[in-house]
């Protein structure tokens, strides 16, 4: 009816004829008081209508279709509460959401892999730095063992020299030094001074040797950290070291050891003109 | 009154059942209701007037809320489906209005 229903007058012919319908359409409904009493007013028939309730056809029509129309309405009005307001987006605005997502989606990618990249080039600097610094700390603790400045350990010989009649001259420990280099020492430590690159040996008054300027007496205790299988025939090898000694009247002693421990230490001297160079 | 449980009834199962909506039919359906909230201005107005007539006001819902999602379609395909669905909501706007104000001069005789 309320689309026909339009607010025209009650001039309206329409209005005149419908009011004759009604009464065909329900029959049911109090027809009769309806037609005696043409002129009830719109709030009687409300009132009419709605109590006592009747169960009539066109009431159940119309409940039937007012239950359709109240789910319609209930369904929008919570799909537009709790859902997002994406449920209720057309689909133009669908289509530009989804760009705009897409767009930062892309940006945010971007600066993602830039991050990843920084970070890649971080940690690989870092572990270079790293790495440099355990080769710095490896290369220094191999160069203190030939410098002098750490101890070292590891498998060698001992070799002790009594020297009774103290016949002993620093050029004998010298040949047996430089015999011990060339059979690969890698440490050597007399009595307790150190042996380095720089070592002087001189005579000493009174009997004993100078080793770098420290009067060392016999008996001569050497420590040597090396192959013992080299070590020992280097020096006990026909005319060799052991040999020259003992013409000498020295009693020599060489004693293979799995640990030789040379704790004598010399002071790291910064030298004073030479200067490292990459060349 | 049993019209009025109707309404009721739809309300709370509408609430209740929370029944998934075809995504085909969203897009129609708060136009839908606000045509079918036309049709029951409509119709109450009408029985005001005692002029009521069931077959009428069931027509009269269905057309509505039929050429209402189809203005809305046709809308949607022509690339302008904002534009119209504004145009068709105010128009049932309209009519609600005025069909209310009669329905107030009935009631209250104001």
């Amino acid at each position: 009816m309320s689309a026909d229903d339009k607010p025209e007058g009650p001039q309206s012919p329409r209005r005149e004829e419908l009011p004759a319908e009604v009464p065909a359409g329900e029959p049911e409904a109090p027809a009769p008081p309806a037609r005696d009493q043409p002129r009830l007013t719109g709030r009687q028939r409300l009132v009419k209508g709605l109590w006592p309730p009747r169960v009539t056809r066109p009431q159940l029509i119309v409940a039937l279709l007012l239950f359709v129309l109240g789910l319609g309405l209930a369904i929008q009005v919570r799909s537009n509460n709790d859902s997002s307001a994406l449920r209720g987006a057309r689909q133009e605005d669908l289509v530009r959401i989804l760009d705009e997502l897409d767009d930062r989606t892309e940006r945010l990618e971007e600066e993602k892999r830039g991050l990843e990249e920084q970070r890649t080039g971080l940690e690989n600097s870092s572990d270079q730095a790293e790495e440099a610094r355990k080769q710095t700390v490896e290369r220094e603790r191999q160069l203190g063992i030939l410098a002098g400045t750490v101890a070292a350990q590891g498998p060698g010989i001992t070799l002790a020299i009594e020297d009774k009649k103290e016949a002993i001259e620093a050029d004998m420990l010298l040949d047996a030094i430089q015999e011990l280099r060339a059979a690969g020492a890698e440490a050597i430590q007399v009595n307790d001074v150190r042996v380095v690159a720089s070592t002087h040996l001189s005579d000493a008054g009174g009997g004993g040797v100078r080793v770098d300027g420290r009067k060392v007496g016999a008996p001569y205790l050497f420590k040597v950290i090396g192959k013992p299988q080299d070590l020992e025939p280097a020096l006990n090898i026909p005319g060799g070291v052991v040999q020259t000694l003992e013409k000498e009247q020295a009693t020599v002693t060489v004693t293979r050891s799995e640990k030789i421990v040379v704790s004598a230490l010399r002071p790291a001297k910064q030298p004073d003109y030479a200067r490292s160079s990459s060349e | 009154m049993i019209a009025v449980l109707g309404l009721v009834v739809g309300v709370v199962a509408g609430l209740l059942v929370r029944p998934e909506v075809p995504a085909v039919v969203e897009p129609y359906l708060p136009i839908a209701v606000v045509a079918a909230l036309d049709a029951v201005f409509g119709g109450l107005r009408a029985m005001l007037d005692g002029i009521f007539d069931d077959k009428v006001f069931v027509v009269s819902f269905l057309s509505n809320v039929v050429v209402a999602a189809l203005i809305v379609f046709l809308g949607d395909k022509l690339g302008v489906g904002a534009q119209l669905s504004t145009g068709v909501v105010v128009v049932l706007g309209i009519r609600i209005f005025s069909n209310a104000a009669a329905i107030r001069r009935h009631i209250f005789r104001a």
